[in-house]
């Protein structure tokens, strides 16, 4: 291989390496401001006395699929309002107040009566169409696309 | 070898020729809550535990004193590893390898880890089935023999599968239990499924009824930890055993 060659196949590994660096620190800068946004802050706020469910959204080609785990609650307190076109808030009353004691927290006072959660919709639905079901503790929400 | 940098600090006797289980953060925490019940229900007292600078520092207040956050609980004739938080993505491996390789020092008969497998629509099943993943031929028909229905194709992410490499490797027979579960809930139906199977295989009497009458309040207290769970689980690729198996044979 001539030694123009060399340099230029020598250059464009250095240019692949470092789009794979940029990728590789957006990964860690996006997981690294994830983590803080998401995970490191409690699930319980004393301000509502509320707990934030665990959740899961699916979006299919057809529809979206949010479940949200409420246990402990009572089904015909279970509440849920659109906001605005991409936004869901969902409530649910437990079937009675816990102390953040006898869960296990012991530096602050405080009880937990409900759970609640805004939800943001990652893509556009008919919220005009949303079909709720709510079976053994799990709020199942159906949303059927905008095309 | 980072193996060398987990050490185990037994803290009593420890029985040999036990079985050794394992109930790690996984998916539905099936796993947790299925060992949790066990030390319970069993009175199993904790005999060692894990201490190493790989894993997170963190410690684990009972009755204002300080626990490893895996600990091993046992009596005379089963040990049970547990992790109250899930063990990060990157140090399963170290973590695993050195639990194995103590279990072998202690001539453990029998390994065997306690787990789920996520399915659909999970809130409408009217009842879960245990499936079994196994390390031998000799482990495969013990499972068949015990009416445990032996998953024959298909991944297992997660420390279940370091220890089935593992056993497969060295001789002594493993199997993971896995029930029907939400992936991302805390499933305690499934756990006492998962129980079930085990009492099945091993002979073991546990009493389930509790998890299924404390049911919403374990699914209350296990948030956060399947909360914490879900992401070391997303970085382990969990997602996977979902996978469609290319079988190469």
């Amino acid at each position: 291989m001539g030694e123009w060659k060399v340099a230029l196949a020598k250059r464009k590994r250095t240019v692949f390496d470092m789009i794979d660096d940029y990728f590789e620190d957006m990964q860690k800068w996006a997981e690294h401001f994830g983590e803080i946004w998401t995970a490191e802050t409690p699930s319980w706020n004393l301000r509502n006395c509320s707990i934030e469910p665990l959740r899961e959204i699916t979006v299919t080609p057809t529809e979206v699929l949010l479940t949200v785990d409420l246990p402990y609650t009572l089904k015909d307190s279970v509440k849920v309002k659109s906001i605005g076109a991409s936004g869901l808030e969902v409530s649910a009353q437990m079937k009675k107040k816990v102390k953040l004691d006898d869960l296990g927290v012991k530096h602050c006072k405080g009880v937990l009566e409900k759970f609640h959660c805004h939800v943001r919709i990652p893509v556009q639905v008919d919220m005009g169409k949303m079909n709720v079901h709510y079976k053994k503790g799990i709020l199942e929400i159906r949303l059927p696309r905008k095309h | 070898m980072l193996s060398e940098q987990v050490k185990i600090v037994e803290r009593k006797k420890i029985p040999s020729g036990a079985t050794l289980l394992f109930g790690f953060p996984d998916v539905g925490l099936v796993g947790v809550i299925a060992a949790a019940h066990l030390v319970d229900e069993l009175g199993l007292t904790e005999v060692a535990y894990v201490e190493s600078e790989l894993l997170p520092p963190l410690i684990i207040l009972h009755e204002g004193l300080p626990h490893s956050s895996i600990r091993i609980f046992a009596d005379h004739n089963l040990l049970l590893a547990v992790s109250e938080v899930p063990i990060p993505a990157d140090v399963i491996y170290p973590v695993m390898n050195r639990l194995i390789d103590w279990g072998k020092e202690k001539s453990v008969k029998m390994m065997i880890s306690l787990s789920g497998l996520p399915m659909q629509d999970r809130q409408d099943a009217k009842e879960l089935k245990s499936f079994a993943a196994v390390s031998s031929p000799e482990a495969l028909k013990m499972a068949e023999d015990k009416g445990v229905e032996v998953l024959t194709e298909g991944y297992m992410v997660g420390p279940q599968a370091i220890m089935l490499q593992r056993a497969a490797n060295s001789g002594t027979p493993a199997l993971t239990l896995l029930a029907q579960c939400f992936f991302n809930y805390p499933d305690p139906e499934a756990a006492a499924e998962v129980l079930k199977a085990l009492s099945k295989v091993i002979g073991l009497e546990v009493d389930v009824a509790k998890l299924s009458e404390k049911g919403e309040e374990i699914r209350l207290r296990a948030r956060d930890v399947m909360k914490r769970t879900q992401e070391e689980m997303g970085k382990m690729k969990k997602g996977q055993e979902y996978d469609i198996p290319m079988y190469v044979s």
